[in-house]
């Protein structure tokens, strides 16, 4: 759950997701659900001209196993307390495992 | 200005009073009951409300009349054929589900007076109505006009903000005194009219219609009201007397194979994204003339008034003025009129598609997407809170970054505060259904609660639930994923071999990794141990006092395991080849980081412990090792650059917070560990090292201010102070980092001022010797610098010649 | 957001007879409070940068929970608690009329048994998009246009009106489908369609009738299966396994 946590903190932040088929969108973060399929709102595809199907839409859902990337806003993200949280994890992890 | 009768607002648009559901309750019949009473006379008499206004009307475009009403005279009796029961019955769908959709939206005005009947027949009765409405092809009817007026939601009862003034303005004398009448004959033709159809709608709303769930649907022949009445004079070029010009584009905006019936439920497509001030005006202005728009205030008194309440010259987003009066349009310079209908066109246009859309809304019911969204808050809990495990770390550990970095955040922004705009009027609930609702609410409760329940006691099928979502999840990859790279290994023989990282060896390495790694977990476990605190046991308690005990027992074993894992106890083996594993530990980002937090958990000995070592070990740190400068370099390579601002900002302060405190006879043994167990040269030409030093002189200096050493500690101190002096005054120039120019020298500044301060007069003098040229070049430089940079160098340079008693200024 | 938390009210407080009752209600152990008030949390901290070097280093003060703190995370949490509805008056009925489920008003200190918030579900996604005209793209390419009816938790979808959409080159062409029932799992995005711009084709492309459009697409991805095949061939040899092997995705 440490991803879906994380993402958790980046609601209402602009990101850019590139999808496993290259598309990039960038747009606001409205919400992320436990498969990491995400929310986004007030899209802006980049290269738009490629994927003209995409010109008239607004916001869209994505689903968590086609992206590839999210490009995220640096000063969102805590690294030392991901990093305590990737420790937890880890430490959850092994317990559930023994 | 509705010439039809029939209402062209939106259900939304309308406010309890004055309107009943669907229509505006007592207008259609209102003509009917008029005429009656002008008929037989026994209510009202013409002549005694008839202000004789009309006679003053210009007739002479009397001759579109015609076009306008209808066809004229071919029946001129007043709509006998009101079958008020019959045609309630064929549309009895459509006013049942509008009368609960009304009383969803206006719980208020639902529950005091629900009284729909009257509108039932106009969709279905438009022929009726039209040759109902013939006898207004007499000139002599022309007052009854502006009695409609009351259509456009001008009500003298609820005083109209703004707005639906200057289209009320015009005539409002004249409409007033009809409202007046209008009100006697509504009273009668009321109790004529209704009651039938009235009962009827109850029954059917009654039967059909018990829970509200099922009102969100429209169903597929759900009948338009088509305004082609209006089309038909907008086309002909005719227009009622009083209105304005059609505008050009208006013609086209009824292209669409289906125009705007004034009751879809536009507010529950697409443009519950709108602006919200874009939207309102749009259904009926196209439909009937422009007309005032109804705030729903009564109906919805937590929106905030400037939503609700049009001004008379208010600006759409765009800043084309919002048109609330046909005047208006008329006022607007031609840009403008276009920019406006142009926006107006796009409105009609979404409108419509709105509409098409609509027509399958409601198949999914709140309680589908209700129940749904349970489904997946269980799973949730099924996957988050683990178990058996009954304590709120649980929760945490699963949800460590986001709880923890909400807390440091101050909050998440995932509610921001509820946007003002149009409620969607299919989520509100009339004050009807607040009860039961509770109810349910309750039920559901329970029911979730023992939803979770089982899902907690099963434990096994975690599996189970959260496989499908979104087709096959398998969790199981978090432990075996998918392999994305799959590069198969060279025979050991051949092929490159791993260049070495760094200069410990692989074990070393990766044990120091595991130390770390221990130290964070023991610093976690800390951290957690510090958030389940017991409360401060009172007094007596003996209670409390053991679980206070046990707790700080237990902190202590964890601070003893913290110690163990930070091996600063592991003996010093000199000229070993292999770094001390504390100092190792430190040349480590992540252990660099650990230092302030360690610090928190440790005590003052375990902090002196931890300063002695470092001082020991100085020449061997990584951030002294390695910042040695290289001839040829200006400064140390990036990465090392890195290392040493980390280790300013995490480890430096701790340090410095403990030496600010300690007795002198620990800076004094320091000073000495550092003259006998380093090489003071190479320490004194990195940053780090200067700072160190720069640390206990000037604490020594403190100490020595505030009378707090004694005359044998000062003996010792002055006698290694002069050791250290000779030893550094040598290399005094080689402690500034590369050349003037390349920035950065502050540091040394100060590490010169506090030896200035120490120094007796005698190794002043030395020590202004030693550095007269870099002075006198940074003197120099600094003025050929912009002024802000020169005076901080400057500064830097003054705060080591006022230590010696000297200042920049007398140097010209 | 509001509207679907809004929706979620509503449907909060309607009847819910579809929900599996499995044993008798008795209240839930508080495993869900993250945060017992009679602890003190101390925020792990992590070095800042702008600690300042002058100062000593004394750790940072326990941070003190603000109160307001609390209730937002209280606000975004579902109350598993069944509320005393002696305790709510009528204004609060009124001013909060359907608390149960989001923004809510302040709750009892003690802390009811807490699900986590529902925004974050899929759920919640799709629930605004609920009655609008979408673009679907499938896992296979497929572009379809239509109006979401219906939908799971699996995001298994209904979509009624549908057209199918197919691109090739410079050319488009819609195929009339109908009603459609989508698979969750062949769902790659859903987008809503801005209805002031949908008519808005980009000048890049022009429509032409289906067959043409059918023949040229045909081509192209048979084209494109012949590179791709000739690609992962490639990354195979170097070790990367292709990241969507066995689907196309465009």
């Amino acid at each position: 759950m440490l991803f879906f946590s994380f993402f958790k903190t980046l609601t209402n932040q602009t990101v850019t997701i590139e999808l496993k088929n290259d598309i990039r969108i960038r747009g606001i973060l409205k919400s992320v659900d436990q498969y990491l399929n995400i929310k986004l709102d007030d899209i802006e595809v980049l290269e738009l001209a490629k994927y003209p199907h995409l010109s008239s839409v607004k916001n869209m859902f994505i689903r968590g196993s086609v992206v590839r990337y999210v490009m995220l806003p640096r000063s969102e993200v805590d690294v030392g307390l991901l990093e305590d949280a990737t420790r937890r994890e880890a430490a959850n992890q092994a317990g559930k495992a023994r | 200005m509705s010439f039809f009768g029939f209402e062209t607002k939106l259900p939304r648009d309308r406010d309890g009073s004055g309107s009943k559901g669907f229509f505006e309750t007592s207008d259609p019949f209102a003509d009917i009951a008029r005429a009656h009473a002008l008929e037989d006379d026994d209510v009202i008499d013409f002549e005694d409300t008839y202000d004789g206004l009309g006679d003053q009307l210009p007739d002479d475009q009397d001759e579109f009349n015609d076009d306008t009403f209808g066809a004229g005279g071919a029946d001129t009796s007043v709509g006998r054929d009101f079958d008020f029961f019959g045609k309630t019955a064929q549309v009895s769908d459509v006013i049942g589900e509008e009368q609960v959709r009304y009383s969803l939206q206006n719980p208020n005005s639902a529950r005091v007076a629900p009284q729909p009947a009257a509108p039932a027949v106009q969709p279905a009765a438009s022929k009726t109505k039209r040759s109902g409405y013939e006898k207004y092809s007499d000139p002599g009817y022309i007052p009854d006009l502006q009695a409609k007026s009351s259509v456009w939601g001008v009500s003298q009862k609820k005083p109209e903000p703004v707005a639906a003034a200057p289209a009320a303005s015009t005539a409002s004398r004249k409409m007033m005194s009809l409202e007046e009448v209008e009100a006697q004959m509504r009273q009668q033709g009321h109790n004529t009219s209704t009651p039938a159809a009235e009962a009827f709608m109850r029954s059917m709303v009654d039967s059909q219609y018990p829970q509200p769930q099922h009102l969100q649907t429209l169903p597929d022949g759900f009948p338009p009201v088509p305004p082609e009445f209006l089309h038909a004079q907008i086309k002909q070029g005719h227009l009622p007397p009083g209105m304005p010009h059609p505008p050009p584009g208006m013609p086209e905006l009824y292209g669409g194979p289906g125009p705007m019936p004034p009751g879809v439920p536009l507010h529950m497509m697409q443009n519950a994204n709108l602006p919200p001030q874009s939207m309102p005006p749009a259904g009926p202005r196209h439909v009937g003339p422009p007309q005032a728009q109804r705030p729903q205030q009564p109906q919805l008194p937590h929106l905030p008034q400037q939503q609700q309440v049009p001004l008379p010259n208010r600006t759409s987003a765009n800043g084309i003025p919002v048109i609330t009066n046909p005047q208006q349009l008329r006022d607007l310079t031609e840009e403008q009129r276009n920019a406006y209908l142009v926006e107006d066109a796009k409105r009609a246009k979404r409108n419509h598609k709105i509409f098409l859309l609509s027509r399958g809304n409601g198949l999914m019911t709140p309680q589908d997407k209700n129940f749904i969204t349970r489904i997946q808050l269980q799973q949730l809990v099924a996957a988050a809170g683990n178990v058996a495990d009954s304590d709120p770390e649980a929760v945490l550990a699963e949800d460590f970054y986001y709880q923890v970095y909400s807390q440091i955040r101050g909050a998440p922004r995932q509610h921001p505060p509820p946007t003002p705009g149009p409620l969607r009027p299919d989520l509100s609930v009339s004050d009807g259904q607040q009860a039961r609702a509770d109810n349910h609410m309750q039920r559901m409760q329970q029911q979730v609660q023992r939803a979770v329940e089982a899902a907690k006691a099963k434990p096994k099928n975690k599996q189970l639930i959260i496989e499908g979502s979104l087709g096959k999840i398998s969790f199981s990859n978090a432990k075996a994923p998918k392999p994305m790279l799959n590069i198969k290994r060279p025979d050991s023989s051949e092929g490159p071999k791993p260049k070495k990282q760094s200069d410990l060896s692989l074990s070393d390495r990766k044990s120091i990794l595991t130390n770390l790694e221990g130290v964070y977990s023991s610093l976690m476990a800390m951290e957690d141990m510090e958030r389940t605190m017991p409360p401060p046991p009172e007094e007596g308690d003996a209670e409390a006092i053991q679980v206070h005990m046990e707790w700080r027992q237990k902190l202590h074993s964890l601070n003893q395991k913290l110690w163990r894992s930070l091996k600063v106890m592991e003996p010093i083996v000199p000229n070993s080849t292999t770094p001390h594993p504390f100092i190792a530990f430190l040349s480590y980002p992540k252990g660099k980081k650990a230092i302030p937090r360690i610090f928190r958990h440790i005590d003052q000995e375990q902090r002196v412990t931890i300063l002695t070592m470092i001082v020991v070990h100085l020449d061997s740190l990584d951030v002294v090792r390695l910042a040695q400068p290289v001839p040829g370099e200006a400064q140390p390579s990036l990465g090392v650059r890195e290392a040493i601002d980390l280790f300013s900002l995490a480890v430096m302060p701790c340090l410095l917070g403990y030496v600010n405190e300690a007795p002198f006879n620990i800076i004094i043994g320091l000073l000495g560990l550092v003259i006998n167990q380093t090489h003071v040269q190479t320490v004194a030409r990195t940053k780090v090292g200067l700072g160190i030093l720069t640390m206990l002189l000037s604490r020594a200096e403190i100490v020595k201010e505030a009378g707090q050493a004694s005359e044998h500690d000062w003996q010792q101190w002055v006698q290694k102070f002069n050791i250290l002096f000779d030893t550094l005054e040598l290399g005094l120039n080689d402690i500034f980092p590369g050349t003037i120019s390349s920035g950065d020298d502050m540091y040394v500044w100060q590490f010169l001022a506090a030896v200035g301060i120490g120094a007796s007069p005698e190794q002043q003098q030395r020590l202004v010797i030693a550095v007269k040229d870099r002075v006198m070049e940074t003197v120099s430089y600094s003025k050929t610098l912009p002024a802000d940079m020169g005076s901080q160098r400057l500064s830097n340079v003054n705060l080591f010649m006022r230590a010696i008693g000297l200042d920049v200024e007398l140097l010209g | 957001m509001t509207a679907f938390t809004s929706i979620l009210h509503r449907a909060e407080k309607s009847r819910i007879e579809r929900a599996p009752s499995t044993s008798k209600p008795r209240p839930l152990p508080n495993t869900l409070l993250p945060f017992n008030p009679h602890r003190r949390f101390l925020p792990i901290v992590p070095p800042s940068p702008s600690l300042p070097t002058a100062l000593g280093f004394s750790p940072p003060p326990p941070n003190p929970k603000p109160q307001n703190a609390r209730h937002r995370r209280n606000m975004e949490r579902l109350s598993l608690e069944s509320p005393a509805p002696a305790q709510r008056t009528p204004q609060q009925n009124q001013q909060f009329p359907q608390n149960a489920l989001g923004p809510a008003g302040p709750q009892p200190t003690g802390g009811p048994p807490q699900l986590p918030p529902q925004m974050f579900t899929t759920a919640a996604q799709l629930l605004d998009l609920t009655d609008k005209k979408l673009v679907l793209i499938l896992r296979d390419g497929r572009k379809l246009i239509g109006v979401l009816r219906s939908w799971d938790q699996f995001a298994n979808l209904v979509f009624q009106d549908t057209v199918e959409r197919i691109y090739a080159g410079q050319l488009y062409a819609d195929v009339p489908r109908g009603i459609f029932i989508v698979r969750g799992e062949n769902v790659l995005l859903l987008g809503e369609v801005d209805l002031d711009r949908e008519d808005d084709i980009p000048p890049e492309v022009t429509r032409a009738p289906f067959e043409e459009v059918f023949a040229l697409k045909k081509k192209e991805e048979a084209k494109r299966k012949k590179g791709d095949k000739k690609r992962y061939d490639e990354l195979q040899a170097l070790g990367f396994e292709p990241e969507h092997s066995g689907e196309i995705l465009f």
